[in-house]
């Protein structure tokens, strides 16, 4: 009788913290990762960037598979043809006029892409973010209305370029409504906040997020998804290959 | 009296060869050397002048109003209209040449890596008549309009390993503020007269850049030379009215002397050499005034058997004047001819330090060619003579006045 | 022998004005030359020092592949126990000093600056305490003070401070990358404005603790490069040599400045080729200078020389006594020459000719301080007061042999 009396009282002890808080923050950041990566997907986009001399609007097609692999083409007449490949390991560059593909590593990842806020490192981040992070679930937030966790992620390395982040994530739908990112010190380096999303599919997507890079001034970068379309066959297969045509 | 004075001076003159040789000669090489280094001085500062309204600043520079402001952000897209601008520049009656440019910062991505180096967007038929561009083109060709090619800096070339017939991937940011990259092939190398050009610079077609750059037919600035005898400053500011009255734009219009760092350069430069110029002048006058006064007081005798033959003080300081200017007239001019006949000969084959020069981002060119001042030596020639004129003054008026019987005695 | 050299003293003293004349020609072509190969020579070594004093050390002790990719500036490529090694060196008698060198973006705020804006820059982290021993700047300050171990500061180059707008007191913030890659933020606060006499330096230098930039950076102490003072007379290449065994290996590497200023050599090579030529004409108009009035001096004494040969004195007496009487008129001119050379000296070195105001914008690549300062060449003075001596005695030489081949009469005749 002691004995049952005891294991109930470890199961308790086990089960208590796990009603109180019912989801850890290395669960919300997972989901979050999962509902952003599709089998594929094929959209149509635009950014607009704002800096010191104006606006500047690109447009672009993309397509997506699985979590890592995106291709990017720009149909904007200022740079219409470009690609980014992103591979699992690696990120290219393809230029029209060039004759050869640029391999972006080390401190080339650290330009920006087209003069905008977005860094080509911030394409390619994201991955195991659950092992470079030690993440803390905060609490929890309204942002525009919406109940939101509050996380933080401190990073473990240093190999990654934010040493902190802190992000919004809807407890519904674990769309990032906002996310700061800040050196070791609790500078805020940029900011992404989501503007727009939409049920597509049956999936929560955001579709128009602004990021802006703090340590600039008044300078903002805009993404809009015009057009997607979700888990269908795709014509391209994210090798090197789709690069030269 | 005079040509009587006249005509002994000549008569002495020749009686002693000798020391008229030795007179002349210390005027001559004196004057020689003054003129050779004038003629260094102002190759120097040709060149200077040369390079920098060739390759940086012309003698009038265009560009967009708010390109200075933000020359820090590489503001391509703050251009000036090529097409319309070309119109208007070729009526101006003050300009002889010009040419359009875009200077860029580019990447050249080569085995994985990225190097710095400057593009340079050029229209090379009207570089031809700004630039000696043939006499630079040390190997290979120029790249041809529309052709993705490009000529390079030997050094830059040379420190890159890479050679005519190669091709690099140049990336560079827009003027569509996004970024873009062009493979290029190397039809040629270059060998500017600034070290600096050939160890950063690539040239490119101008229609290329443009396009790579997406610059819609802009370009970053338009380099003017005047015509010979045009004030650069008034040819901005007419060249400006013109450009206002006729587009209804107001563009950044400046003269290089306006344009602060190279009216600096010229400065210093002018001030070092001035300052090098001024000793060789106060030698030279040492060694003539030394010489003059040296023949004088060697020849009291002489004076006191003129004293004693009745010539006058007066006389005799004119007969040695007539004297001092006749020798230093001929000394001069041969002194003067040969330095004017050393620096045509060097200024024809050149002082060449290419490739010691290499690393160097000041102004004087790779290889020196001493530039003849007729002004400057003309100016030595009559300083020289009236330096050694003036100088017979003190030993020969100290002289008439020694009483004959004194002056006969002397040694 | 006694009475040759009483002679030509007596010949000295007697014709005072002669011997002035001829002695002064010699005096102002030596002053001229000490005084301007003081200049040329000042403006090398100068430029030498100040790329020594300011910008390469002695040597620098940098990672094996660094070097390489120095236009970068990684991180990566470091010396993970600068301390050690500066021990080690310090121990066999050289001064060492560690540094770190990154690139950064700087941010100016409107709120100090009067508009925002962002440039690109190269930030050097020094040792306060021990950057002095290799480095020159503790007399470059001209504005506020020296940054302390550990401080949020920095100190600029004077130029790049006026160029900015930056004050001392006003903040900056340094974006860069760390350690492995991630992004760091400074807020430093300007603490003071050093005026380098090196264009280079000046134009661009951004300093701060060594301590500061080791926690932003998460350096763990590491440096990028152990710079090394040597004496000025050390055999350079020699004691490379021998801290490169010293280090053992380690992967790392031993540069002299030689070989990290490899272009501005070469410049200076070309350099040199002016100053030769310079040097040249100078030397030119000087020699023919002396050679003419003391060839004037012989000529106008052949008469004289014909009296002494009537008189029954020996020919190699008669050319020992023109010879002597010339090296004395040589030896007085080299003596006042060199007199007022180093009075030129001192005036050019102790003085100096001041030019900063004219170099403001240019990248000259030729290292020349502001205050132009000859120096002192005693080889220039010592071969000046020679070379014054040995061309008057030789001038001396020619005309009298030739006197000496004519009759008595005909020199007695001599005009």
């Amino acid at each position: 009788m002691k004995y049952k009396i005891i294991v109930i009282l470890i199961f308790l002890s086990l089960i208590i913290p796990i009603t109180v808080f019912s989801i850890t923050g290395e669960e919300i950041i997972r989901k979050a990762d999962a509902i952003q990566a599709f089998d594929t997907s094929e959209a149509y986009g635009e950014i607009r960037v704002k800096d010191r001399f104006g606006v500047k609007v690109s447009t672009f097609k993309s397509w997506t598979r699985g979590k890592y692999e995106s291709l990017l083409e720009f149909t904007s007449l200022a740079e219409r043809g470009q690609k980014i490949l992103r591979t699992e390991d690696e990120l290219y560059l393809f230029y029209p006029d060039a004759e050869e593909l640029i391999r972006m590593q080390g401190s080339m990842l650290r330009q920006s892409m087209l003069g905008s806020d977005i860094s080509y490192e911030d394409m390619t981040g994201g991955k195991d973010r659950v092992s470079q992070y030690d993440i803390v679930l905060e609490g929890e937030e309204k942002v525009n209305g919406i109940d939101c966790y509050v996380l933080t992620m401190t990073a473990r390395v240093r190999t990654v370029p934010y040493p902190k982040e802190k992000v919004w994530i809807d407890k519904e739908t674990f769309i990032v409504w906002k996310a700061e990112y800040y050196t070791k010190s609790g500078r805020l380096l940029k900011e992404m906040e989501t503007l727009r999303v939409e049920e597509i599919g049956g999936r929560m997507i955001a579709m128009e997020s602004r990021i802006s890079d703090k340590m600039k001034t008044d300078t903002e970068t805009i993404m809009v998804i015009n057009n997607i379309k979700i888990n269908i066959p795709l014509s391209v297969d994210f090798s090197l290959d789709d690069l030269s045509w | 009296m005079t040509t009587k004075l006249a005509k002994t001076a000549l008569r002495n003159i020749s009686r002693n060869k000798r020391r008229s040789i030795l007179s002349g000669t210390a005027i001559g090489v004196s004057a020689m050397a003054i003129v050779f280094l004038f003629s260094i001085i102002g190759g120097m500062t040709e060149d200077m002048a040369f390079n920098l309204k060739t390759y940086y600043t012309g003698e009038v520079r265009i560009r967009n109003i708010d390109y200075d402001k933000y020359e820090r952000y590489n503001p391509l897209h703050l251009t000036v209209d090529w097409e319309s601008v070309k119109d208007l520049l070729v009526d101006i009656e003050d300009i002889d040449k010009f040419v359009p440019r875009i200077s860029f910062p580019a990447n050249l991505y080569i085995e994985g890596s990225n190097f710095g180096a400057m593009g340079v967007g050029a229209n090379f038929s009207l570089e031809a008549g700004f630039q000696d561009l043939d006499g630079s083109l040390k190997s290979g060709r120029l790249p041809e309009k529309g052709k993705n090619e490009m000529i390079m800096g030997a050094v830059l070339a040379r420190d890159l390993k890479l050679n005519i017939g190669d091709k690099v991937t140049v990336m560079s940011t827009t003027a569509a503020r996004g970024t873009n990259a062009i493979t290029l092939k190397i039809v040629g190398l270059f060998s500017f007269p600034v070290g600096a050009l050939n160890s950063k610079y690539f040239w490119l077609p101008l229609d290329r850049a443009q396009y790579f750059l997406r610059m819609n037919g802009g370009v970053q600035e338009v380099l003017i030379k005047v015509k010979e005898g045009v004030d650069p400053k008034k040819a901005a500011a007419s060249i400006s009215s013109v450009i206002t009255n006729n587009t209804g734009k107001t563009l950044d219009i400046r003269s290089w002397e306006e344009l602060s760092t190279s009216y600096g350069l010229m400065k210093m430069a002018d001030m070092i050499y001035n300052f090098i110029a001024m000793f060789f002048f106060l030698l030279g006058s040492t060694v003539i005034i030394n010489t003059t006064m040296m023949v004088i007081f060697e020849r009291m005798r002489e004076i006191g058997t003129l004293g004693a033959m009745g010539m006058h003080g007066k006389e005799l300081v004119r007969l040695f004047f007539f004297e001092g200017t006749f020798i230093s007239m001929i000394g001069a001019a041969v002194g003067v001819a040969t330095g004017i006949a050393i620096t045509l000969y060097v200024g024809k084959v050149g002082l060449d330090f290419t490739d010691a020069i290499s690393g160097m981002d000041f102004e004087v060119s790779s290889i020196l060619y001493p530039k003849l001042s007729i002004g400057k030596t003309i100016f030595v020639y009559f300083y020289s003579v009236i330096i050694a004129a003036g100088a017979t003054l003190i030993p020969s008026k100290k002289a008439a006045k020694i009483e004959p019987v004194e002056a006969l005695r002397y040694v | 022998m006694k009475f040759l050299i009483s002679l030509a003293f007596k010949n000295l003293t007697r014709y005072k004005r002669r011997t002035l004349i001829t002695a002064g020609a010699i005096a102002i072509g030596l002053m001229m030359y000490i005084f301007v190969d003081s200049m040329l020579q000042g403006a090398e070594i100068e430029s030498v020092r100040n790329l020594n004093w300011f910008e390469t050390a002695s040597a620098r002790i940098l990672d094996d592949d660094y070097w390489e990719s120095r236009f970068q500036k990684p991180l990566d490529l470091n010396i993970p126990d600068p301390d050690k090694i500066i021990n080690t060196l310090n121990v066999n008698g050289i001064a060492a000093t560690k540094r770190m060198v990154f690139s950064g973006d700087l941010i100016l705020n409107s709120q100090d600056f009067g508009e925002d804006g962002n440039m690109a820059i190269t930030v050097t982290a020094v040792d306060p305490e021990r950057d002095f021993e290799v480095f020159e700047f503790g007399r470059t300050l001209s504005e506020g003070r020296f940054l302390k171990p550990g401080e949020d500061a920095v100190l600029l180059g004077s130029w790049f401070a006026e160029d900015i707008g930056a004050k001392v007191g006003y903040w900056i913030t340094i974006v860069t990358r760390g350690n492995g890659g991630f992004y760091e933020a400074m807020d430093l606060e300007i603490v003071g404005i050093v005026n380098c006499p090196n264009p280079n330096v000046n134009r661009s230098l951004v300093m701060m603790p060594f301590g500061t930039a080791d926690e932003y950076l998460a350096m763990d102490g590491a440096a990028t490069e152990i710079n090394i003072k040597l004496p000025d007379n050390a055999d350079v290449d020699l004691e490379v040599v021998k801290i490169q065994n010293m280090l053992n290996g380690n992967n790392l590497t031993v540069m002299s400045w030689e070989a990290m200023a490899v272009d501005y050599l070469a410049i200076a090579e070309s350099k040199r080729g002016g100053s030769g030529m310079i040097m040249f004409l100078i030397f030119l108009i000087a020699a023919v200078g002396i050679s003419n009035t003391m060839l004037m001096a012989i000529f106008e004494r052949i008469r004289e020389l014909g009296m002494m040969r009537s008189m029954g004195m020996s020919d190699k007496e008669i050319r020992m006594a023109f010879m002597l009487e010339a090296a004395g008129i040589g030896l007085i001119g080299s003596i006042m020459g060199i007199t007022l050379g180093a009075l030129a000296n001192i005036f050019i070195i102790y003085v100096g000719i001041d030019y900063g105001f004219l170099l403001r914008d240019m990248d000259i690549g030729y290292r020349i301080q502001a205050i132009f300062r000859g120096v002192w060449n005693p080889g220039t003075i010592v071969s000046a007061f020679f070379a014054g001596i040995v061309i008057s005695t030789l001038v001396a030489y020619f005309p009298t042999k030739r006197a000496l081949k004519m009759d008595i009469p005909s020199c007695l005749r001599h005009q």
